[in-house]
Parts: C-alpha cells; sequence; structure tokens
C-alpha cells in the first residue's frame, strides 16, 4: 500500500472510446451477406408454393393479391436491412481493449480490455470460407451476451488479430 | 499415443464409434416425425426401398462421423501455454484456451462411452459454457494425463477453488466463533408476510376465477337446482361465504409463504472467516456456504414498501459463475435482515459501505414508451377484439379502469425509482415500481461494455448503457448519453491501468 496514489483523473482527457475510426468488414464479406439473404429470400417465395402445390385451394384470391403486392417491399426491406447491418459493423483493436459495432436502428458499441478476455476461437464457415473469410470470437467471463464475434476478416488477417489478441491475454498475467 | 500432447492429435480410434452414436441420436431427433409418418405407412411401403434407404443413412453417418472424428485435433502448445482444439468439417473452428484460465477439468463417461470404453473430457473456463474444450472420446490415460497437464498450470486457482468445498474442521471452526448475523423467526415471519405478492396475487386471481365460472357454469346448466338453492341460501349469504372463501384463499397463500421461508432459512447465520462469511440456514435439511468477498460480482437489496415499514430488507449476492447451468447455485440470499445488519455484510463484502455518488435519471421517453407497451397497447388490443372478434369482452370493460390505474402507477413508480448512481468505487442501479432492487457492482469486476444508442436519439443525447459482468448484467437505458460515455471511458480506463483481481 505504500505505492499506492490516488490522483485526479481528467476524465476528458481520457482516451474517447467513441472517437476511435472503426475498420470495416472485408468488402467480400458483402458476397457471404448477399447469399445469405438470397437464400432467405428464395425460401420465403418457395413457401407458398410448396403449399400451393399440396393444398392447390390453400389461399383465396384476395391472400394471393396481397402476397403478391406485399411480397417485393419484403424483399426490398430485407436487403436494405442486410445492406444496412453491413455497412454499420466494423471492429478496432486498440492497445488495451477490442471494440465491436453493429446495429442498424440502435448503434451498439461492444468494448472487451483484453485483461478480461478468457479465450479465442476462430471460425471458419463454409460459406465464408469459400471467399478467404474467417470469423473471430471472443469470449470473456461475463456470458454469451458479452462475447464478441467478427465476421468477414480475412483468413490471414484473422490468425494474425488470434495471434495479437493471445499474446496480449499472456502479457496480462 | 503422444503422452506430451505437443503435436496435434485425435481421440481414439474406438471414439468413431462414440460419434455416430452421437451423430446419430442426434439425426434420428430430428428425423422422428419422418419415421412416425412410415411407421403409419408401413404397409404400403416397399420394404426393399426402404431398407436401402436405411443403409444408406447409416453410411451417411458412418462417413460423417469419421470425417468429424479425422477433423477433430487437439493439443498443448507448450511455448505458449495454450490447449487448442480444432473442430468441423466444413466450419472450421480452432478454439484456443488459456491453461491458467482453466477453471476445471471434468472426465466423464457416459452409456454409450462406457459400452465402447472410452472417456470424455470437458475444459472448463470462466467464460459462457457453450464453446469450451469437450473432446467426446479418449482413453482413460490419455484422459488423466491431459487432466494433469491442463491443471498443472491452473494449479493455483484449483487450490482455491478446493476450499469453496467445505470440510469438516472448516465447519468446527467457524462454531468456535459467534456469528455476527443472527435471522431470527420473527424477520422471516415479516419477510414471509410481505414477500412474493405477485405470485400470492396471480395464485388468488386464477383461484377466483375458477371459482366464478364454475359457479356460473352450474347455475346456468341447471336453473331448477338453482332455483332450489336459492330458496335455501339468499344472495347475502352467497356474497357472503364468497367473501369467506376468499378470505381463505388469502390466508392460506400467507401461511404457505411463510411456511416456506421459514423451511428454506430457519436459523439463518452468518459467521465470519479469516477472509470469507460462512452462511448456514434450513430447518430440515441445512445447508452452509462459504462467501468470498472477491468472487462477490453483484449485489442486490430487495425491499418494498412494507419491508421498509417493518425494517426488514433481502441481500442477493451473485458470485462468478462459470456456465449457465449453474446460475441458480451461485446466488445467495440473506432474507430479513435489518438495516443494520445489511449495513455489516456489506462492509466485509466491499471494505466500506457502498456510496451513491453521481445520480443519473433517464429521460420521461422511458416512462411514455412503457405507457404506451403496457397501457395503450393492451387497451387498443382489447376493444379491437371487442369491436370485432368476441364482443362478449365489452362485458369485462369495467375492469380496464382498473386496469390502466393501477399498471400506470406501477410504471410510474418503475420509473420513479429507475436510477444510476456512479460513484468512484462503486455503480449502483436501482430499479422496480414495488419490490425495489438496488443492484451494487464495482468497476474493477466489470467484464465488458456495450453503449447503445438508437439514430433518433442522438440529437437528444440520449443513450443505453450495458455493463456485463460474471455475475450477470447492469444496464441502464436512456440516460443523458455524453456522461454515460466519458464514464464508461473513466471505466476502461480504470480497468486496463491495473489487472485487478476480478475473482
Amino acid at each position: 500500500m505504500q505505492n499506492f496514489s490516488n490522483e485526479i483523473i481528467d476524465t476528458d482527457l481520457l482516451p474517447k472510446y467513441e472517437e476511435v475510426i472503426f475498420t470495416k468488414l472485408h468488402p467480400k464479406y458483402l458476397f457471404v451477406v448477399a447469399i445469405k439473404v438470397a437464400i432467405l429470400i428464395i425460401t420465403l417465395i418457395t413457401a407458398p408454393f410448396i403449399y400451393l402445390y399440396f393444398e392447390p385451394d390453400g389461399f383465396s384470391g384476395k391472400i394471393s393479391f396481397l402476397l403478391g403486392l406485399m411480397s417485393p417491399f419484403v424483399f426490398l426491406f430485407i436487403v436494405l436491412f442486410a445492406l444496412l447491418s453491413f455497412r454499420k459493423k466494423g471492429f478496432a483493436f486498440r492497445e488495451h481493449d477490442v471494440l465491436y459495432r453493429y446495429g442498424v436502428l440502435a448503434t451498439n458499441t461492444i468494448i472487451i480490455p483484453y485483461n478480461r478476455v478468457q479465450h479465442v476461437a476462430l471460425h471458419e464457415g463454409f460459406i465464408p470460407g469459400f471467399f478467404g473469410l474467417a470469423e473471430i470470437e471472443i469470449f470473456t467471463a461475463g456470458g454469451s451476451s458479452s462475447d464478441i464475434q467478427i465476421p468477414g476478416i480475412e483468413k490471414e488477417q484473422a490468425e494474425n488479430i488470434k495471434q495479437l489478441l493471445m499474446v496480449k491475454i499472456q502479457k496480462q498475467l | 499415443m503422444d503422452v506430451s500432447f505437443s503435436a496435434p492429435q485425435r481421440q481414439s480410434p474406438v471414439g468413431v464409434l462414440v460419434l455416430f452414436f452421437y451423430t446419430l441420436q442426434k439425426n434420428a431427433r430430428a428425423f422422428w416425425p419422418l419415421i412416425v409418418v412410415y411407421a403409419f405407412k408401413f404397409k404400403e411401403l416397399n420394404i426393399l426401398y426402404l431398407v436401402t434407404g436405411i443403409v444408406l443413412f447409416l453410411i451417411l453417418i458412418g462417413v460423417i462421423s469419421y470425417l468429424k472424428y479425422r477433423s477433430f485435433t487437439f493439443f498443448l502448445d507448450a511455448e505458449k501455454d495454450e490447449f487448442i482444439i480444432s473442430d468441423g468439417i466444413l466450419n472450421k473452428t480452432k478454439t484456443a484456451i488459456q491453461l491458467d484460465k482453466i477453471q476445471q477439468v471434468n472426465i466423464n463417461q457416459s452409456f454409450i462411452q462406457k459400452l465402447i470404453g472410452v472417456y470424455e473430457l470437458h475444459v472448463d473456463t470462466a467464460g459462457s459454457a457453450k464453446k469450451e474444450g469437450h473432446i467426446k472420446a479418449i482413453s482413460h490415460e490419455v484422459a488423466l494425463e491431459l487432466k494433469s497437464r491442463l491443471l498443472d498450470q491452473s494449479a493455483l486457482k484449483i487450490s482455491q477453488d478446493l476450499d469453496m468445498n467445505l470440510n469438516l474442521a472448516d465447519k468446527e471452526a467457524a462454531a468456535t466463533e459467534a456469528p455476527f448475523v443472527t435471522i431470527g423467526l420473527l424477520s422471516l415471519l415479516k419477510l414471509g408476510i410481505t414477500s412474493n405478492y405477485g405470485k400470492t396475487i396471480g395464485l388468488i386471481i386464477i383461484f377466483g376465477s375458477t371459482i366464478y365460472e364454475n359457479f356460473r357454469k352450474f347455475s346456468e346448466t341447471d336453473s331448477a337446482y338453482q332455483e332450489q338453492v336459492n330458496s335455501y341460501v339468499d344472495k347475502g349469504l352467497a356474497s357472503q361465504s364468497l367473501v369467506i372463501g376468499f378470505a381463505f384463499v388469502l390466508a392460506g397463500v400467507l401461511v404457505l409463504n411463510i411456511a416456506r421461508v421459514i423451511i428454506q432459512y430457519y436459523g439463518y447465520t452468518i459467521t465470519r472467516q479469516k477472509n470469507s462469511m460462512l452462511l448456514s440456514y434450513g430447518l430440515f435439511n441445512s445447508k452452509s456456504t462459504i462467501l468470498k468477498p472477491e468472487k462477490v460480482q453483484i449485489t442486490t437489496i430487495k425491499r418494498n414498501f412494507f419491508q421498509k415499514k417493518l425494517g426488514i430488507l433481502e441481500l442477493r449476492i451473485r458470485q462468478a459463475t462459470s456456465g449457465t447451468a449453474e446460475d441458480r447455485k451461485s446466488i445467495i440470499e440473506i432474507p430479513g435482515c435489518s438495516d443494520l445488519e445489511s449495513s455489516s455484510v456489506l462492509q466485509l463484502l466491499y471494505d466500506q459501505i457502498p456510496e451513491k455518488g453521481l445520480s443519473l435519471k433517464p429521460n420521461f421517453r422511458v416512462l411514455a414508451v412503457a405507457l404506451l407497451l403496457f397501457i395503450l397497447l393492451p387497451v387498443l388490443l382489447f376493444y379491437a377484439i371487442g369491436a370485432w372478434v368476441e364482443p362478449v369482452a365489452f362485458d369485462f370493460a369495467y375492469l380496464v379502469p382498473i386496469y390502466v390505474i393501477f399498471i400506470g402507477l406501477l410504471q410510474y413508480f418503475k420509473f420513479k425509482n429507475n436510477r444510476l448512481f456512479i460513484h468512484d468505487n462503486f455503480i449502483i442501479k436501482q430499479s422496480g415500481g414495488w419490490d425495489i432492487s438496488t443492484a451494487i457492482i464495482e468497476p474493477h469486476k466489470i467484464q465488458a461494455v456495450t453503449t447503445s444508442q438508437y439514430f433518433w436519439h442522438k440529437k437528444l443525447d440520449l443513450g443505453s448503457v450495458i455493463l456485463h459482468t460474471a455475475g450477470g448484467t447492469i444496464s441502464f437505458q436512456m440516460g443523458n448519453f455524453s456522461i454515460l460515455k466519458s464514464k464508461v471511458n473513466l471505466w476502461l480506463y480504470r480497468m486496463e491501468k491495473s489487472d485487478s483481481n476480478w475473482m
């Protein structure tokens, strides 16, 4: 306790997380998003037809008309949402913590200091792997709500990030 | 077999069988509706097709489990002190676990594993439970060897955890010291009367409505009998008996509540030990738990209006958890303690009485949103149902003003009590309409911070913050975002500057 000091901290001079410049996800990840959206839309389109195949009188004319009228708007909405969600995602590695930003309606920023990281996982999904992309998942002791999953990073870079994180974690010990 | 684990290695070759059965089990579960359909149409089936189908299915599962076996490797990186597991056929995952972050290593054997003669090994860290190390099929020697190698590094931690498991000597030592908090029967009685109102009211409503419903059906179907009854029992007596019945239900629930509290918490004492507290309680099966101040993540003080008048409160202490399954176990409740007793517990946990410091209020929009969601929407829905679906609903229209007043008051108090207090050493969140709870955390126990802002709140400078700890989260919605952001920066600075011990 001898070398304990407790000086006043000028909060204005502290590094500001809100001014950090975020790295966007790799542009190739847009292909992955596009494929996922395409799969979703194709399922949404084929589902009523499959239903009609088994039950030819399943829909009245009115419902078919409404469905036909609304579906372009719904699909447009899905595409826009996916696009915005891609554009809003970003990550940053500072000296002492990692930041991840996401969300369309609300901008969420999650910050994990390196000295709270428990372990790191690298996922290579099938579709992203096809485009040479990987996902980094960072775990803390705070449960699943406080874990970060950063998709759309080039495999090599992801491996580097993982190494960097492991080194950072070790330094803290 | 390489016992040094320095190079990536696979599970026991016979482990393919275990993987086969697990994959089969998983897929059979997914396909069971199909199987049911086939079972019913058995006569119409072409046996040849069925057999080929089943054989193909089994071969496919076999191939998948072989590929799974091939792609699953694990090894110890001695240089970096990491345990690395690679997994996945198409979706590849590589998990790296720092050896000194390992909390527990468990060796288990399920029925299938017992048949085949292999063991599974679970590596547990303090993180979320879902994606931790799980090796499904290795031989006993390898499992034991790996366990000891994994625990070599974290031996220190484990020995700490072992203290948690009480032994007799500890208990005897504790018995010599006088307990500093003793919760008497009177406090438990007070708690039994004043807690769990929501449940009690719910039970009464359910009970009352079923009785009413039965009574109405009864009188509708058998009018002759009703006349007879009416001749015996006049209306005044009927309503009187209803009131008596109601009182009985109320008394019954209260007695049950009191009994539950007393059975669970009878003879609650807290004794101070070296650096921890020993809690023991229970009427029939007495339990004891050790509480270590450094493991405490969130302390919640809960009390309602009546409890305040009676001078009691409830303390809930959440310790660091590993995995969701143990969440319930790790909550420690200290029921019905007085202000003085709670202060002495807090003093022991935090070395000082938590101070409130800077107080932040949420924006009035929080109240507006709550009123919209819990009053306007349900009332509109009620009238919509009445107008278009079921006109009978209007028979209950007299309930609407009661609902509006009741829920309105509750939401108003909820909003009024909603506060975030920020002090240098403590962050305190106060919330609740009737039961007011005050959750206390220390800034260095934070694991991660999330801030959140809707784009239409940017100009208003409103935003939310969620603080994640190893014992749960604390969140505060729609507060002054500039202040919250500067506080987040301060907390991050404090957390990152020193390696404070959060557990």
